[in-house]
């Protein structure tokens, strides 16, 4: 017979096995995986992927995104300008898809993240757990749904190749992926488990 | 709260979305456990979970073949034909110099889905034939680190945002790959959403303790 404080339970994050919280570098009973490392360090690793991915989004925003090459002439276009001529052609619903997809779903999550990560180290106010829990998901979820506008890119690149007319991916692709890439392994490396508050 | 052992804590499951924790009881066949606290899926119960899941998972690798061996849109612009396959658009990323984007497509778009199949298909197989205690563990593990990498589903609205982008200039045919696709997204987010990694932990829980009973008795 064993006897656990029910605040001791933790759950893998691979296998989602209920374990026993015995301190870091612990493996978890079923799949083996470690369950958290060092309590010191937990939310550096998601703070560097973060920065990482907030340095790469400028870029991502100054250079173009999609190059059109019309008889010679050369036209680009940066994410903000595609959303802009978009809307201006009448497209409303492909304008804020890529909109929302590009613009507000990346920035949405940058702030939740840094909101996250703050919160867990100085607890503000009396936010309840729970609503962090949902934040968090809700990251998540909407999290690789910004990588629209570069498989829309790469779909247009590989599409468009005429002898006078060429579509060619901008700079700002990598840039971007690059920061879409980062943000998630960011939003990866937030251990939920540190969400502490009011029930 | 008292545990006869360690094992014993099978029997709890803590929600994904909000961490409370449940103990798990015994439910009718086909129906779900839901969260007390948020409504969110706990688990469900399927005791044919192994043909269930081994047929969708085939089904899934026949269409992610097809989806990626025929064109999966066709368009005329001033005359010309141009079509695009899987393959087709993240090599051109490669030919056109944008190693990393190409690279993160082949493995977001390509690479993932099709180990996530593959590795359910070997993983049911297995569990069916009630063999390979290690390996399946090891592909459960792998699983749960590739599966929120998967974007066909993104890829499958991005095909459509570009088609809408091409309307007003060029002449449209969906392909069969299109069709394909469809088919295997919906079949990947049916997966996701109905069998979760904790039902493929219990399954492999029940056929391998079920198999040290039968070698005893």
């Amino acid at each position: 017979m064993i006897e656990v404080d029910e605040e001791n339970l933790i759950r893998c994050h691979v296998c989602e096995a209920v374990n026993i919280d015995r301190g870091p570098n612990k493996k978890c009973r079923r799949c083996g995986s470690i369950l958290y490392r060092g309590q010191k360090y937990t939310t550096h690793k998601s703070w560097a992927y973060l920065i990482t991915a907030m340095i790469a989004y400028i870029p991502a925003n100054l250079y173009p995104m999609l190059v059109t090459q019309q008889f010679g002439a050369a036209t680009s276009s940066t994410i903000l300008g595609g959303v802009v001529t978009l809307w201006e052609h009448g497209s409303y619903p492909i304008a804020l898809v890529i909109f929302f997809a590009s613009i507000v779903i990346p920035i949405l999550k940058f702030l939740i993240l840094i909101y996250l990560l703050v919160s867990v180290k100085y607890p503000l106010g009396r936010d309840k757990r729970v609503n962090k829990y949902k934040l968090y998901y809700l990251t998540e979820i909407i999290g690789p749904w910004s990588m629209i506008d570069v498989f829309v890119v790469a779909i247009l690149a590989a599409l468009i190749h005429l002898a006078n007319i060429h579509i060619i991916a901008g700079t700002a692709a990598t840039a971007f992926s690059l920061s879409v890439f980062f943000t998630l392994l960011a939003a990866h490396a937030f251990d939920e488990r540190l969400i502490e508050g009011e029930r | 709260m008292k545990l006869e052992n360690e094992d014993a804590l099978d029997d709890y499951i803590i929600c994904r979305r909000c961490h409370t924790l449940h103990k798990e009881i015994a439910i009718k066949e086909r129906a779900k456990a839901c969260c007390t606290r948020c409504g969110n899926v706990l688990y469900r119960y399927d005791s044919q979970l192994t043909e269930h899941g081994l047929a969708l998972s085939i089904s899934g690798l026949i269409l992610f073949i097809l989806a990626n061996s025929f064109p999966l849109v066709k368009i005329e612009i001033l005359g010309h034909e141009q079509f695009i396959t899987i393959p087709k658009t993240i090599w051109s990323l490669f030919t056109n110099d944008f190693y990393f984007v190409g690279f993160i497509c082949a493995f977001l778009i390509f690479i993932f889905p099709m180990m996530i199949f593959l590795i359910n298909s070997l993983l049911f197989a297995l569990l069916r034939s009630k063999k390979g205690e290690n390996i399946t563990k090891e592909m459960l593990v792998i699983l749960s680190h590739i599966m929120p990498w998967s974007m066909s589903d993104i890829f499958l609205v991005s095909i459509l945002v570009a088609l809408v982008k091409l309307v007003g200039y060029a002449q449209i045919n969906m392909g069969v790959s299109f069709w394909a696709l469809i088919g295997f997204v919906l079949l990947d987010l049916y997966m996701t959403r109905t069998l979760h990694t904790y039902e493929i932990w219990m399954l492999r829980k029940r056929v391998f303790t079920q198999e040290d009973r039968d070698d005893r008795s």
